[in-house]
């Protein structure tokens, strides 16, 4: 080993070593920084408190009145909502809803399925936004509905894509890597 | 103590794969994606901010795992071969193309095995699609077309895979803040790191010394009928389906499962695409992150074009969804097929030509 090849070793080693020395100290002084892993799970659970405090706040009335089954009102305020808030997908889980107490199911389930695509915590049960269960419920018993009025209509399109969407939230409700 | 046959050592394989598949869902890995190639790939393209999808971001231990496994037992059995320089940029636009297919399909061919052994029906299509593809690719050897041989490298061109492997590691226990990891969806659906790292290791030792490959099962059986590949398949089908029965994961039918979609034509094509690409390059996306830790710099490269192409499905929307395959997704499909068609044409190396 010459003077070159042992001058090389002894850089490398020393360059090493500070690396990981920054890195450590690096790591260290960051570990309580906003944007560290540790606080972002709890920035996570606080921004999901204030979404479902913002949407208690926003759909009270809509809550209150379907309680009562007081659907068509319930209904009236709904789409006084969803134009002040047009973004918000709670909008979409509360129109299934209402057309679900209506008796419009594949309404109710393509609400759902607009729902569940614009916000997929719907059916990630690691997140408190988790519907999937009621989902599920709904649809179990919309698909045997459905199975039955197509024997019945075998060429009725809305009855197919009412089956498309009821398979699709399906698939979407056992999960996978989507 | 006696040593394993090869025979036996693939049949060993494939029952690992088939039971450490089911248990990495059981412990929280996603529904039927205890290990998929593709998946992992796409989620470490979201822990490295190529892609934007936060909820597919998550360094998965178990890929580490079958690097660093596959690296360990070469070396241990002196099987550490650095070798390289058989058309490099081919084999990277070939791992790309594969996982553009295998996202298409919703899974690589580990995941396809694993969907099936779950009773998800709709990975029929995905299964003849591939041995279709497969079939073609033992045409076109058996008609000449074979990349360039490789040569040998300096050792340090080995080391570097199951570096980053390592670096990778240090990455998902220090979580330093570039490298991101969702809290929701496919990401947050882990096993512990513990338990999917040990998997990884021993299934990547385990495919190390045993060779086993989806794609190359199949390849062999058409090429010469030799079926030593073919049973560590089977094994794996069988174990896997097996342990979902008595886990409660077995759920017959096309509806309703999990990550699925109903584009059966372009999940069979998907799946050609991923065949035919796989026998080009002499091994699909799982045996291509095993050669990589054994020196192999060639699987190493495709193993970067596997990642750029994962990080991409993304970002260009060719991913499926449960509502099936995109447009951006059926275009890629048939530009992989073009590509692995046209370096067909360009290797094929016709009898009494020069």
């Amino acid at each position: 080993m010459d003077m070159i090849h042992k001058l090389t070793i002894a850089v490398l080693v020393l360059l090493t070593a500070v690396t990981l020395a920054m890195l450590v100290q690096h790591q260290v002084s960051t570990q309580r920084l906003p944007g560290t892993a540790a606080n972002r799970k709890v920035d996570l659970k606080k921004s999901y408190e204030l979404i479902i405090a913002k949407n208690a706040e926003i759909y009270g009335d809509v809550v209150e009145l379907s309680q009562q089954k007081q659907f068509s009102p319930a209904m009236e305020k709904l789409q006084e909502i969803i134009a002040v808030h047009p973004e918000n997908s709670m909008s979409s889980v509360y129109l299934a809803q209402l057309q679900y107490n209506q008796g419009q199911i594949a309404a109710a389930i393509h609400s759902y399925r607009i729902a569940v695509d614009s916000e997929p915590d719907y059916v990630d049960k690691k997140t408190p936004l988790f519907i999937g269960d009621k989902i599920m419920a709904l649809i179990t018993e919309a698909r045997g509905k459905l199975k039955r009025e197509k024997k019945l209509k075998p060429n009725d399109k809305a009855i197919d894509l009412a089956l498309e969407d009821v398979y699709y939230l399906q698939r979407r409700i056992a999960g996978g890597c989507e | 103590m006696t040593r394993l046959k090869l025979p036996d050592i693939a049949i060993v394989t494939g029952a690992a794969l088939g039971v450490g598949a089911v248990l990495l869902t059981a412990f929280g890995n996603p529904a039927n994606s205890g290990i998929c190639i593709s998946c992992f790939l796409e989620n470490l393209a979201g822990a490295l901010q190529f892609q934007d999808n936060l909820r597919m971001s998550y360094i998965r231990p178990e890929l580490t795992g079958f690097l660093l496994g596959s690296f360990f037992m070469a070396l241990k059995s002196k099987r550490f071969n650095v070798t390289g320089g058989s058309s490099p940029v081919i084999r990277f636009f070939l791992g790309f193309f594969i996982i553009i297919g295998c996202a298409v399909f919703i899974g690589c061919p580990i995941k396809m095995v694993q969907r099936l052994a779950a009773g998800d029906l709709t990975a029929i299509a995905a299964l003849l699609g591939m041995m279709f593809g497969v079939w073609l690719g033992a045409k076109y050897i058996r008609a000449g077309v074979f990349l360039d041989r490789e040569k040998n490298l300096p050792k340090i061109n080995g080391y570097i895979l199951p570096l980053i492997g390592v670096l990778l590691l240090i990455f998902l226990i220090l979580k330093p803040s570039f490298i991101l990891q969702g809290e929701t969806g496919p990401a947050a659906q882990h096993a512990p790191l513990l338990v999917s790292l040990s998997i990884g290791l021993v299934i990547g030792g385990l495919a190390q010394r045993s060779g086993l490959c989806i794609t190359g099962g199949f390849r062999n059986f058409f090429l010469v009928r030799e079926t030593t590949l073919l049973y560590g398949i089977v094994t794996f089908f069988i174990s896997a389906i097996l342990l979902s029965l008595i886990t409660g994961q077995f759920h017959l039918g096309l509806n309703g499962q999990p990550a699925s979609h109903m584009g059966h034509g372009w999940t069979f094509l998907a799946m050609t695409l991923v065949g035919l690409a796989s026998v080009i390059i002499d091994g699909c996306p799982f045996r291509q992150v095993i050669k990589a830790g054994q020196g192999d710099v060639d699987a190493g490269i495709t193993c970067f074009g596997m990642v750029t192409g994962a990080a991409v499905v993304i970002t260009w929307l060719l991913r499926s969804t449960s509502a099936g395959p995109s447009f951006n997704g059926k275009i890629a499909v048939l530009t992989g097929l073009i590509f692995c068609l046209v370096v067909i044409l360009s290797y094929r190396k016709i009898p009494g030509k020069r």
